[in-house]
Order: C-alpha cells, then sequence, then structure tokens
C-alpha cells in the first residue's frame, strides 16, 4: 500500500495552481495521466474507445493511447468484467467501466466471486488491481437502470473498496489514487454532477496533508452533522447554509469511501456537534445510512443529544424521471430530518 | 464546441422525402428539447418535428417549398463539448428553495 502517486506529493509546498474544469474534464484528465504513466493501465467497456463514452469520460483517449490500451467491449457486463480478472491475473491494471449503475447486475458472479476474493483465494499471489467505474446515483432523468444507487451491495462485499467523489478535485485525486490500489475498488461517479465545474488542484488533494482514504470535512460547523457522499454532499451543502439563515450551524462530512468507512472521523465531528443525520439516494432499508448510524452511536452514545436521522430514498425500485425529484432526498425532506434530531427530548 | 448534425427522420410508411412547410427556429436560437423545429409535409401528412435534443442553431437545411430526403442534413446543433450525453439530461442549477424552517432552542453546554 506505499506505491501512491498522493501520499509523496501532499508533503511538497507548490504554488496554488487550480484548474476550474467538471468532473467529467477531471475524470478524463486523471485516467490520460494514469495510462501515461502506467503502461499496464487498460480501459475498456461499452463505448469507451471510439465514442469516448457516453458521458465523454474517455474522450480522446484511444486517439492519444492507441486501441490496444482502451478499447471497446462487447455489450455484455459479465465479459467486461471477466476478462478484467484475466488481464489482472496477467498482471495488467484493467479500469474498466459498467456504462451505468444498473448495468453491474449481470456482472455481479464476476465481481463478488472472483474480483472480490482471487486476491484471498490465492493466499495473495493473484492480487486484482482493478478499478471499476460505474457512473451512479440519479438526477439526469434517465430510464430504468440508469439511477441506482448500488453502494450498500459491493460494500457487504468482503475484498471490495468502495468509494465515491464528490466534486471534480476529489473525483481527479481519489481516481488516481484508486488507479495505484492493489485491491479492487467500485469507483460510483454521482452522474448527476458530471458538468458542474470546480476548481481542481492537481498538484494536491488536500493541502492540510489529510489522508486520500478517509471521510472529509466540507464545512465544518457546530450543531449538527450532515453526513453524505457523492451527488448528496453539494445538497447537503445547500442545506447548511439555509440552516444557517435559521440559527444552525451545519457540519458536513463527505464520506468518499464507503468500504472503509471513516469511522474515526464519524466520531470526530459528531463528538463535536452531538447530533447526526446521514443523507443517500438508495432505499432505506439496509443502505448504507444504517451502517454510518450504527458506527455513530458506537462511538457518541454518551454525548448524542438524539437518535441519528435516516433522510434516503424509498423501498421502491428507482423511479421514472418524471418522480425523481420525489424520490432522491430533496432540500425540504433534509431539513425535516434535521428538526426531527433538533427537537429530540428525552423520555 | 461541438456540431451535431440531426438528418431527416423516417417519418413512417415508406416515406422518403418531406417539403419544407416553414421553419419555427432560426440559426442564432437556443432551442429545448422537444421544441418544434420545422413543419414538413410529406405525401400524408404535415408534421412538427420537435427537437431531439438542446442546443444552439447553427444551420438549417432548405427553405419553405424545398424537398429534402429522408436522412439528409435537416439542422445543424451547436453544443459544449462537456455537455453532450447519449443518455439523459444534464441537471440544471438552480437557486436553492425552501418551504421547511428549523426551529430549536439549542443549549450550548
Amino acid at each position: 500500500m506505499s506505491n501512491s502517486i498522493l501520499e509523496g506529493e501532499a508533503l511538497v509546498e507548490s504554488p496554488a495552481a487550480t484548474t476550474v474544469m467538471s468532473m467529467q474534464q477531471a475524470l478524463n484528465r486523471a485516467l490520460d495521466e494514469v495510462l501515461a504513466e502506467n503502461p499496464k493501465t487498460l480501459i475498456f467497456g461499452e463505448d469507451c474507445g471510439r465514442l469516448g463514452g457516453v458521458f465523454r469520460i474517455t474522450d480522446g483517449l484511444q486517439a492519444r493511447h492507441g486501441e490496444r490500451r482502451v478499447f471497446d467491449t462487447p455489450l455484455a457486463e459479465s465479459g467486461i468484467l471477466g476478462m478484467s480478472v484475466g488481464l489482472a491475473m496477467a498482471g495488467f491494471h484493467p479500469i474498466p467501466e459498467v456504462q451505468f449503475d444498473g448495468f453491474a447486475y449481470p456482472a455481479i458472479n464476476q465481481i463478488v466471486c472472483q474480483i472480490a476474493r482471487m486476491n484471498y483465494r490465492s493466499r495473495g499471489t493473484l492480487p486484482m488491481p482493478i478499478t471499476l467505474r460505474v457512473p451512479s446515483f440519479g438526477g439526469i432523468r434517465a430510464p430504468e437502470h440508469h439511477g441506482e444507487s448500488l453502494e450498500s451491495l459491493f460494500a457487504h462485499v468482503p475484498g471490495l473498496k468502495v468509494v465515491s467523489p464528490s466534486n471534480p478535485h476529489e473525483a481527479y485525486h481519489l481516481l488516481k489514487y484508486a488507479a495505484t490500489r492493489p485491491d479492487p475498488v467500485i469507483f460510483m461517479e454521482p452522474k448527476s454532477r458530471y458538468w458542474q465545474k470546480g476548481e481542481v488542484d492537481v498538484a494536491r488533494h488536500d493541502a492540510a496533508g489529510g489522508s486520500p482514504t478517509g471521510a472529509k470535512v466540507m464545512r465544518e460547523g457546530r450543531h449538527l452533522t450532515l453526513v453524505a457522499w457523492g451527488a448528496m454532499v453539494a445538497r447537503c451543502l445547500q442545506v447548511a447554509e439555509l440552516a444557517a439563515e435559521d440559527g444552525i450551524d451545519i457540519e458536513v462530512l463527505d464520506l468518499r469511501w464507503l468500504k472503509p468507512i471513516d469511522a474515526a472521523a464519524l466520531a470526530a465531528s459528531v463528538r463535536k456537534t452531538r447530533r447526526a443525520v446521514v443523507v443517500h439516494e438508495a432505499p432505506l432499508t439496509s443502505g448504507l445510512g444504517a451502517e454510518v448510524a450504527q458506527l455513530i452511536t458506537q462511538s457518541c452514545f454518551d454525548t448524542l443529544r438524539g437518535p441519528v436521522e435516516r433522510v434516503t430514498g424509498f423501498d421502491v425500485p428507482y423511479p421514472s424521471g418524471d418522480l425523481e425529484d420525489e424520490y432522491i432526498p430533496n432540500i425540504d425532506r433534509i431539513l425535516f430530518g434535521i428538526q426531527r434530531v433538533l427537537e429530540y427530548k428525552r423520555g | 464546441m461541438a456540431e451535431i448534425s440531426f438528418p431527416l427522420p423516417d417519418l413512417g410508411e415508406g416515406l422518403i422525402e418531406a417539403t419544407v412547410l416553414e421553419w419555427l427556429v432560426a440559426p442564432g436560437d437556443q432551442v429545448e428539447r422537444n421544441q418544434p423545429l420545422v413543419e414538413v409535409e410529406t405525401t400524408k401528412s404535415a408534421v412538427e418535428l420537435p427537437s431531439p435534443q438542446a442546443g444552439k442553431v447553427v444551420r438549417i437545411h432548405g427553405g419553405p417549398g424545398d424537398k429534402i430526403n429522408v436522412g439528409e442534413p435537416l439542422i445543424v446543433f451547436e453544443v459544449p463539448d462537456n455537455t453532450a450525453g447519449i443518455v439523459g439530461t444534464v441537471p440544471k442549477e438552480e437557486a436553492p428553495k425552501r418551504r421547511v424552517r428549523l426551529s430549536a432552542v439549542l443549549d450550548e453546554d
């Protein structure tokens, strides 16, 4: 775990050289650099090659790095991930793409039974340095299978790591970090945030020297912690601004890594604020919010002013685009969740 | 910026061409998805063609009375390079709206 390209750079003082770019551009740049830096890297998936991906994430990579390193696959996710297993066994570092979250289901056998446990099964002789990119979550009014949140499914599988960036800067650095890992990483890209621009400092992930494997405080506050990941981080930051109008000072914690979860960061934040609400797009039951709530309860039971609340999607199949705004936690539902915690009285 | 050309679609029933009756947009216009672009007449009927996507109109092909074959360019859009998605729509960035207000008596011990 010492071959991080970031761990060394965090110590180097460099002039702030930030570039404004979208998450699409940040991911594209990260992949371009990974291809240039590691000749074992291969990128493939449906429409990843000639077209450059349906979201343009692999745009131009085939032209720059050749058809042998960036290529199209048949419409067969089990084949895309099965091939990744063989390539990893042969020493390559595959970065396959499953075009949409809901298309991962046909490859569950390859992900769960092969990718996640080949290293374990082979007593460490066959590591699986695979970064599986999955455009994830909802918010773009797309049809069925294009708006699902699979994080708790993946997080439940021993052997997988799961991460989701919330902005272009995180996307650039987390993807570059994931691509250097010796273990399989499920990289969940919040597709509703692909187009929003933000400042990216390519030289440094965290000016404060924080670990790329932990959670990140995106806004400090005193009264309550909102825990979120992916696209919900931006929404929680909006909610925090609105709550400030009412005199409530909200901390927003971007969990970033959904497996393993940064329990220490959760504890540090909620010990300070004494109240917590978890927000995710995935359905409520057995969602990752339950895991987060337990970790907080474990470390902060004595200081909590009320039960940890969850504001989530509903226990229904992901709805069509017209109903999306009713399904994904919106500002008012998150504010209601905050209010429930604020007005909790011990019995 | 990228240009995307939209050819005259197959309007059904084996029709191979259509005649432009009236353009409802002009070069320079910003159009939304499903906004009516042009009224065309086939041997069967006159129909309005909705826009397949949002974008800025760069060129239109054929004036009123001109025939266009199915598959020939009808209109060309300009879209920013990084917003050209193939599935779904780009979410609008809107100012956050709220109806719920928070109220709490916070003890600061």
